[in-house]
């Protein structure tokens, strides 16, 4: 397990001396990280604070003593001046494979050590093909920083006997290997195996021939592969984004967020100025940013690589006006006028629909203009229960790495590495350290590994076992039904309810495997009773958390939106429609019907999208790299992110127009500057009160150290210096009472054929996603998953091409067989192209 | 389709049963012999299997794989001949040995001779250093040594087999 060292822990703490300095760390502690918490810099390569001591390389030897005891009395011996006698061992010891003890000293600057750090570097460097200077690390690479600290300056090796290793070897799509450049360090593989459980990666052979494979397909196939490319020491690892593409020096940092999950992981993203771009600046890479209370040091691939949507040349640059047929370009002035004239009529026949992505300032400002035309504010989402996330979302001060053991979490209907990633590395390391995991879903996950307790279920059946668990504690309601009288009988769940109400804290995760937006609502109320009737809300590290399909959906729910049950009714009730961000017809191709009956269209958008090729107008908008903003992530932690690089010419960001719009319908909104709208926002909305975009850009120190000048220590990872967020106090911790009611069950319906449910892929095929070339053998391609029964009793073979008949369309899939699908059941994706919006009957044939 | 499950079915089951649930892993070294017994070799479809198996990845069964010497993941020839030339074994003669064992052969160290018999390979010290030039040979079912060789005693080794495979 992670070596955790919370510099507040006053207890147990050990007094030593490293260097001539006093130094007091906790018990445990190993020497290097004691060193680095005074100050001291230990050179390491194979130790990362992140991971368990290997002792492999040997780059943190120093001198160890310790205080002699006099065998016969036990009392330490003195020397003649009364200071206690100090025994060094005959060798130098691995500072990172050493726990702290009392009275130690540590030396790191003798000629033994100092010459014992020469050899390493010489050893290391027998082989290394000092190629720094076409080296993608090259500027930003311990190995050539340590070696310039500490190395020799000659080596006494033969040149001619250096031995030649592959120097492009494509582990994966991803990740480049330069086998002449690795030092054997196994940061890579440990990462993979320890951190992410993913072992795709491995050492072959031993010695000088030992090298890193992979047998994965496609080749490294693993969410987490970029990781490895910021913690490797030398430029062994290298991103198929990054590789050739620029160097380290020449980059500008900007803080950013990750909007393509609900973690709202920090990143940096590094961008220079380009002539190949016409002298524009341009994203080179996405880096993570430490954010303990968030994503630690890591980032998933898709935050890291599906970035390129945000530079796409298809992104529109003038606003569209609808002439006949056609959609002709048209100034800002135009555009705006005719959209507040069309607005301005429409009293009481509007509706807004606003995708995930949008930011705080953006949503607020869309909803003043919705409320002052009496129109509904609809967010585009999969999924429902924001409102009471906001209620009993999990309090102030909640960090997933302070959960351990007598602490419970409990993830119900998420496959939670594909919804989001981040917050399943964080649960399973809570896991390991011994919170109690309870995994409800009704087939196997990556987290059932890790997991105490497995709850199966039936689909349709998610909120029933919610109910079930409080029904086993509290007074069971009489109009119960079947289904959940039959899960009360049911072991684990009755395990389950144990464990949740002896827990100290509670964090109920819900996500939207096999769910429609009603079903959703459903489960999150059920979800939010349970942490009502058990106390766990309204403080830290208790509460519910939606794992939501966007970054910024709680956001949205905050600004009063709230996700359509039907959304086909909700817009051809409000023949008036404000679009901003989400493709409504791209998603479900039933809804151009709509479209085409209503009376005014306006959409707000990056691209022109299918939505946006029937609007009457069409307004291009700023993504968020080139613009500022704040999301609120899934715990509530309200991030702001800065410009990267500069706004397109042409486009605007969608608070701004929003803002303009709204001035022709009366309002005062805030139209230049993000942190005015956010200020605009935290004097109406309580969940804001006192925020500002000053507080959002505090920081405090961290720990682990990373990103500074020892890059040896942590990484590549950026240093977080423009604000770790603010998590302001919920609902149920500003004094309100949560008043929610139960919703009473039904038993799913009785069915013949088999049953469609949604699921949830990272790679979709969404347009974020399908604008990353470098990704296009991980996209999810239409397919559907049955379990082997099923297909043998449609003929279907694994790989073969299948029919399906699904919400009145007809798609070809490729059909992939899994003994984990229940019997009857049929995992659809969601997002690549196929019909399907909650549980549905569907026809498959061959 | 696991095609060592199919072939060893009831070995493998005996195998598994003697680590504990949660251990299952640790079964990989015997798997790996009942798959390398069958044409000396471990070949990726096999790693393949242990890993379904075993539930680890298959990146783990081939790490395993190439750490060991004696486990290989290329076919060669039915008989491997492990020549130690390491100094000790050098110092009585071994590598004049291997020479004139290649040359009787045609092969190089590493190499195969046509026939698909003989694979002569040249190995770190095997523990026999007082009774070099030494080998050992490394056919499909076992390990054998041979001490105190001469180029002549092992060509008479070697075309015996070789004669064998001819002959059918
Ligand atoms: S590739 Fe990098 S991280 Fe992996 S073992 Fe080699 S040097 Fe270490
Ligand atoms: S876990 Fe989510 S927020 Fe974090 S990098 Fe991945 S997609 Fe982005
Ligand atoms: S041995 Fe200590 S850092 Fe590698
Ligand atoms: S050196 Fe050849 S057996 Fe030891």
């Amino acid at each position: 397990m992670t070596e955790k060292i919370a510099v507040a822990v006053a207890e147990n703490l050990i007094n030593l001396t490293i260097d001539n300095r006093e130094v007091s760390v906790p018990a445990g502690t190993l020497v290097v990280n004691a060193a680095k918490l005074a100050g001291i810099d230990i050179p390491v390569f194979c130790y990362h604070p992140k991971m368990e001591p290997v002792g492999m390389c040997r780059m943190c030897l120093v001198e160890i003593g310790r205080p002699a005891i006099d065998r016969a009395s036990g009392k330490p011996l003195l020397n003649k001046d009364g200071s206690p006698q100090i025994n060094f061992g005959p060798k130098l010891e691995t500072g990172c494979t050493v726990p702290v003890s009392k009275g130690m000293v540590v030396r790191g600057y003798t000629e033994e050590v100092t010459e014992a750090r020469k050899e390493v570097i010489e050893f290391l460097l027998t082989s290394h093909p000092l190629d720094c200077p076409i080296c993608d690390k090259g500027g930003e690479c311990p190995l050539q920083n340590l070696t310039m600290e500490h190395g020799p300056g000659q080596s006494r090796f033969i040149f001619d006997e250096k031995i030649d290793l592959a120097k492009n070897v494509p582990l994966g799509d991803l990740i480049f290997l330069d086998r002449e450049r690795c030092i054997q360090c196994a940061r890579c593989t440990r990462f993979q195996d320890e951190i992410v459980d993913d072992p795709v990666i491995g050492f072959s052979q031993r010695g000088r021939a030992l090298e890193i494979i992979t047998f994965s397909d496609p080749g490294f196939d693993s969410y987490w592969s970029g990781n490895t490319t910021d913690i490797c020491p030398v430029g062994a690892l290298t991103t198929t984004d990054f590789r050739f593409e620029a160097r380290p020096w020449e980059l500008q940092s900007h803080a950013s967020i990750c909007n393509h999950c609900s973690v709202g992981c920090n990143t940096t993203l590094n961008t220079r100025r380009e002539a190949k771009s016409g002298g524009d600046e341009v994203i080179k890479r996405v880096m993570p940013r430490q954010n303990e209370q968030v994503n630690e040091i890591w980032i998933c691939d898709k935050g890291r690589f599906a970035h390129h949507y945000t530079e796409s040349p298809d992104r529109l640059t003038q606003p569209l006006i609808r002439k006949g047929d056609a959609l002709e370009p048209a100034t800002w002035d135009e555009a705006l006028q005719l959209v507040g004239d069309k607005f301005k009529k429409s009293k009481g026949k509007f509706a807004a629909l606003a995708g995930g992505r949008l930011t705080n300032e953006d949503f607020f400002n869309i909803q003043q203009v919705t409320a002052k035309l009496g129109g509904k504010a609809l967010l585009d989402s999969q999924m429902a229960g924001g409102e009471m996330v906001a209620q009993v979302g999990v309090g102030q001060g909640t960090n997933l790495s302070d959960l351990r053991a007598g602490d419970v979490v409990l993830v119900i209907a998420s496959d939670l590495e594909e919804e989001a990633p981040l917050h399943w590395l964080r649960i399973k390391q809570a896991a390991e350290r011994g919170a109690q995991l309870i995994v409800a879903n009704p087939r196997r996950t990556k987290l059932d590994q890790v997991a105490h307790r497995l709850i199966r279920y039936e689909y349709g059946q998610e909120a029933a076992v919610v109910h079930a668990m409080l029904d086993s504690f509290s007074p069971k309601r009489p109009d119960q039904p079947a289904s959940v009288k039959q899960l009360l009988r049911d072991e684990s769940v009755k395990a389950a309810a144990e464990d949740v109400q002896s827990a100290t804290n509670l964090i109920v995760f819900y996500g939207s495997e096999g769910l429609d937006v009603a079903g959703s609502h459903t489960l999150a109320s059920a979800c939010a009773n349970l942490l009502i009737a058990t106390g766990h809300v309204g403080r830290s590290n208790n509460g519910l958390v939606a794992v939501w399909d966007k970054g910024n959906a709680q956001g949205a729910w905050d600004a009063g939106f709230a996700t359509s049950v039907n959304l086909a009714d909700d817009l051809a009730a409000a023949p008036n429609l404000y679009i901003v961000g989400a493709d409504p017809v791209g998603d479900r191709p039933d809804l151009a019907e709509t479209f085409e009956a209503a009376e005014f269209v306006v959409v707000q958008e990056l691209f022109l999208t299918k939505t946006a090729q029937m609007a009457d107008v069409v307004l291009p908008v700023l993504p968020y790299t080139e613009r500022e903003g704040t999301y609120t992530n899934a715990e509530r932690r309200v991030q702001r992110f800065y410009p990267a690089i500069s706004p397109r010419p042409g486009a605007r960001a969608d608070f701004a127009i929003a803002a303009q719009i709204g001035l022709a319908l009366g309002l005062e909104l805030e139209s230049k500057l993000a942190s005015l709208a956010f200020e605009q926002l935290a004097a109406r909305l309580p969940a804001y009160k006192d925020l500002t975009y000053g507080k959002l850009a505090e920081t405090f120190e961290q720990w682990p150290i990373i990103g500074r000048e020892d890059l040896y220590y942590g990484g590549t990872t950026y240093d977080n210096t423009q604000g770790l967020g603010v998590q302001p106090p919920s609902g149920a911790e500003r004094g309100e009472s949560p008043a929610l009611s139960f919703e009473a069950l039904t038993d799913p319906e009785k069915r013949k054929g088999l049953l469609a449910v949604p699921v949830t892929r990272l790679y979709d095929l969404g347009l974020t996603v399908t604008t990353s070339e470098i990704l296009a053998t991980h996209w999810e391609q239409p397919h559907i998953v049955l379990s082997p029964a099923d297909a043998e009793k449609l003929g279907l073979e694994l790989g073969a091409q299948a029919t399906i008949k699904l919400n009145n369309m007809q798609s070809p899939v490729a059909a992939r067989i899994d003994n984990r699908v229940p019997k009857g059941v049929v995992l659809v994706p969601r997002s690549v192209g196929l019909h399907i919006f909650g549980p549905a009957p569907i026809e498959v044939g061959a | 389709m696991n095609h060592l499950r199919d072939q060893y079915g009831k070995e493998i089951e005996d195998v598994l049963a003697r680590y504990p649930e949660t251990q299952k892993r640790a079964a990989v070294m015997p798997l790996l012999y009942i798959a390398q017994r069958e044409d000396g070799y471990v070949s990726t479809q096999d790693m393949d299997d242990i890993a379904e198996l075993l539930a680890i990845s298959t990146t783990d069964v081939a790490s395993i794989v190439g750490f060991y010497t004696l486990y290989h993941d290329e076919q060669a020839g039915r008989y491997r001949i492990q020549v130690c030339n390491d100094l000790p074994c050098a110092l009585r003669g071994a590598d004049d040995f291997l020479d004139g064992l290649c040359d009787h052969l045609g092969v190089k160290p590493g190499e195969t001779t046509p026939d698909g018999v003989v694979t002569v390979e040249a190995v770190m010290c095997l523990a026999a250093c007082d009774k070099a030039p030494m080998f050992q040979v490394q056919s499909y079912d076992g390990i054998a040594y041979h001490e105190v060789q001469t180029v002549k005693s092992a060509v008479k080794l070697v075309d015996g087999w070789r004669k064998e495979k001819a002959s059918g």
